[in-house]
């Protein structure tokens, strides 16, 4: 899919619902759960809170704060109105009047996540619009070839950044330090943002963000390494010892890797999205854990990912989004077992018609880092 | 200054009991409370990107998901973490609290507490920073409007206490630290994303939570964020960082040049005086105005804002222009610049500045290019 289509497909989305104008909004801070409209819509990562008009004809505008990042905008966007503004509310009334009149039908998208201060107006200004969020993110539900390749770039690079963290990882070290050193390495690669979840410990409940706890001799470190390679994230999921594994560990990542392997064989066009974390769930449960494939062990086995449109969402059992060539998403199994804690797995896939390629060289294998 | 935010916060966070003893939070509640006679009880949000109020009386950074702090008049806080119960323990070294749950329920949660105040109302700290969705949630929960009292936390806030100052003398050391390396690097001919990232990692290595970064590729005339390698050097090379450590920010321009740089020893020229002006007392409009009636042509960025008081938060109040009624007060930290645009040459220098009682005291210069 180019750009231009899945912005034509978004027209039509807008035609099927009989709206005039879709006032898209987002107020800078990204994250990787949050879809961002203007990103979807324009391609642009902002500084501050930002908002896209889009018509049903004619030329859309970008506005942009603070005023004077207009400029990069206008460069990153050049078929675009760009809209300096201090404001973005002030900004779109007068926006929103250029396109319409009083009597037109306006879909609203990205609301829910904005921050107050701005969404609060938002809604005050625009009491009649409509949740137009589905007929955005449903067309961006499949990455551009652009989003693809940026994606096989912050793989690379996420690749790159978990060798490094093997060669610098040793106990003594604080976990935050670790993470500082692993965020900057990425960004003398080119990602630009790094969602990076990472923690030790002999047995770790879960994976979260690192805290000042020093590592040691026989830590399980787990890390989710997520760079962003022009607003696109990738993300590998990957485990390691400080020091040599047991037996036990050993086998246990094993079936990790197996159960990983059964979800990745079984994403395929036009199967739902529940199908993959089903088959990722059978092998767990032939091995007897059939209880931590459930809350509260386990709320999903991979996910979207961003900046743009998160679709087509966690892979878990109550997603019934059928799979289509040229979405990008997680992989991940991600378990809590009994025996060993919290270990991790998983890898980006790009559907294609042939089934789910991981973008990553090397699959997710448990890596003892020697001392 | 606006600048890019991080998807997720990587970086030395954990309370330090030594630094900012608990009876340090104790006060600046108890400060509050005298201010505030009526609140039963103060319900404080903070993220990723806003959280200046909710570490101010929690020290608590949100690094992943949002954070609600639960503080009564009297009795013990309680924090409610985003991210589920397996978080609890990552966040739990980051603060003094105790009694840390999972944010979830929140409406049924922020009820019951309330009702449990004693019959009172709470106020809302941090609530524009709230995503809309929670933001309604929290009001149905209490019943229709809420007193929100951040510009009332951040006046208190403005004063900075002992331990604060001390705090961020050390971070603008680390800001220093950040912009001479990025000179050093930009003067042995490094590439503009070596430069950059030479002081971030400085930085870092000084104990930084967070570095973000500006830097012009057209001689100063407009910034940008990082999110690119750029693999060439550019002279002169005009930055700005913002470090922020212990919890509390510096920022600085910086024009780096081996070469002597007319318009950026004029801004120079300019800024010495204006922060000899930063004295308790002084109207800060007089003070934006002694900036402007210099006659030079100001730039674009530091033409109607030329600083801001700054600690917890990267733009503080007030705000220094020529159209803001305060003025500037003892106990205040304040970032201070002056930009020149013409068509010759771009600069914007700056400073920052603790003011006390008997004059002011410079925590950190722009360096001055070659003469």
């Amino acid at each position: 899919m180019t750009f231009d289509e899945r912005l034509a497909a978004i027209r039509a989305g807008m035609i099927g619902h009989g709206l005039d104008l879709i006032v898209a909004v987002h107020d800078g801070a990204h994250f990787i759960e949050t879809p961002n409209p203007v990103f979807v819509l324009s391609g642009f990562k902002s500084l501050g809170p930002t908002a896209f008009v889009l018509p049903r004809d004619g030329e859309a505008s970008l506005i942009v704060t603070p005023a004077w990042d207009a400029e990069r905008a206008t460069d990153c966007c050049p078929k675009l109105r760009v809209v300096a503004a201090d404001d973005v509310v002030d900004a779109l009334e007068g926006t929103c009047s250029r396109h319409l009149s009083r009597s037109g039908k306006i879909g609203l998208a990205g609301l829910a996540a904005t921050r107050w201060d701005i969404a609060g107006r938002l809604a005050q200004m625009l009491p009649q619009a409509s949740a137009a969020d589905d007929i955005v993110f449903d067309a961006a539900a499949a990455k551009t070839v652009e989003e693809i390749a940026h994606a096989r770039e912050a793989t690379r690079i996420a690749e790159l950044g978990y060798a490094r963290l093997i060669e610098i990882a040793r106990p003594g070290m604080s976990e935050d330090a670790l993470a500082a050193e692993l965020r900057w390495y990425t960004k003398t690669l080119g990602a630009e943002d790094n969602f990076l979840l990472l923690c030790a410990g002999p047995r770790n409940a879960a994976v979260a963000p690192s805290n000042g706890r020093v590592m040691q001799h026989g830590d399980i470190l787990v890390a989710e390494i997520t760079p962003s390679y022009r607003g696109q994230l990738a993300q590998i999921c990957r485990t390691a010892t400080l020091g040599p594994a047991d037996a036990e560990l050993k086998h246990k990542y094993g079936l990790l890797v197996r159960a990983m392997n059964a979800g990745i064989a079984a994403a395929r066009p036009g199967v739902p999205m529940a199908s993959v974390c089903s088959a990722i769930n059978t092998v767990l449960e032939t091995e007897g854990y059939g209880e931590y494939c459930h809350p509260p062990h386990i709320r999903r086995r991979g996910h979207g990912l961003g900046f743009g449109s998160i679709r087509p969402g966690d892979v878990s059992l109550d997603n019934d989004t059928l799979l289509a060539e040229g979405m990008v998403f997680m992989i991940h199994p991600n378990q809590h077992l009994p025996e060993t804690g919290y270990l991790l797995c998983g890898e980006p896939v790009l559907l294609t018609a042939r089934g789910a390629e991981p973008l990553t060289k090397q699959r997710s294998a448990l890596f003892e880092i020697g001392l | 200054m606006l600048a890019m935010n991080s998807t997720l916060l990587v970086g030395p966070s954990d309370w330090d009991a030594v630094r900012m003893p608990k009876a340090e939070f104790v006060a600046r509640a108890a400060a509050f409370w005298r201010d505030n006679p009526p609140a039963s009880g103060t319900i404080v949000y903070g993220d990723r990107v806003n959280h200046a109020e909710l570490a101010y009386l929690t020290n608590f950074t949100p690094k992943l998901e949002a954070a609600l702090a639960l503080i009564p008049r009297d009795g013990a806080p309680q924090l409610l973490v985003g991210g589920g119960v397996n978080m609890l323990p990552a966040a739990r070294p980051l603060t003094f609290v105790e009694d840390l749950r999972p944010l979830r329920n929140v409406g049924s949660t922020v009820a019951k507490w309330s009702h449990e105040q004693g019959g009172g109302t709470p106020v809302l700290i941090g609530g524009g920073f709230m995503p809309y969705a929670l933001h309604q949630e929290i009001a149905a929960a209490l019943s229709g409007e809420m007193d929100d009292k951040t510009a009332e936390l951040r006046r208190l806030m403005g004063r900075k206490r002992a331990r604060e100052l001390a705090a961020q003398r050390e971070t603008c050391a680390a800001l220093d630290a950040a912009v001479a390396a990025m000179r050093a690097a930009q003067g042995s001919g490094a590439d503009v994303t070596a430069a950059v990232l030479a002081g971030e990692q400085a930085a870092n290595r000084r104990g930084a939570q967070e570095v973000r970064t500006l830097f012009s590729l057209d001689g100063g005339r407009t910034l940008r964020p990082f999110d690119t390698l750029v693999e060439r050097a550019v002279d002169p090379l005009q930055v700005y960082v913002a470090v922020r450590k212990l919890g509390y920010w510096a920022e600085g321009f910086a024009v780096l040049t081996a070469s002597t740089h007319p318009c950026a020893r004029r801004a120079h020229a300019v800024l010495r005086p204006a922060v000899a002006r930063m004295q308790a007392g002084e109207h800060c409009a007089e003070l934006a105005r002694s900036i402007a009636q210099e006659g030079l042509p100001l730039h674009p960025i530091a033409a109607e804002v030329v600083g801001n008081a700054i600690g917890l938060a990267l733009e503080e109040h007030p705000v220094i222009s020529t159209g803001c009624d305060n003025a500037i007060e003892p106990g205040g930290v304040y970032s201070l610049r002056v930009g020149l645009s013409n068509p010759r040459g771009h600069a914007i220098v700056s400073a920052m500045v603790a003011v006390h009682d008997w004059g002011n005291e410079v925590l950190w210069f722009s360096p001055e290019p070659a003469r």
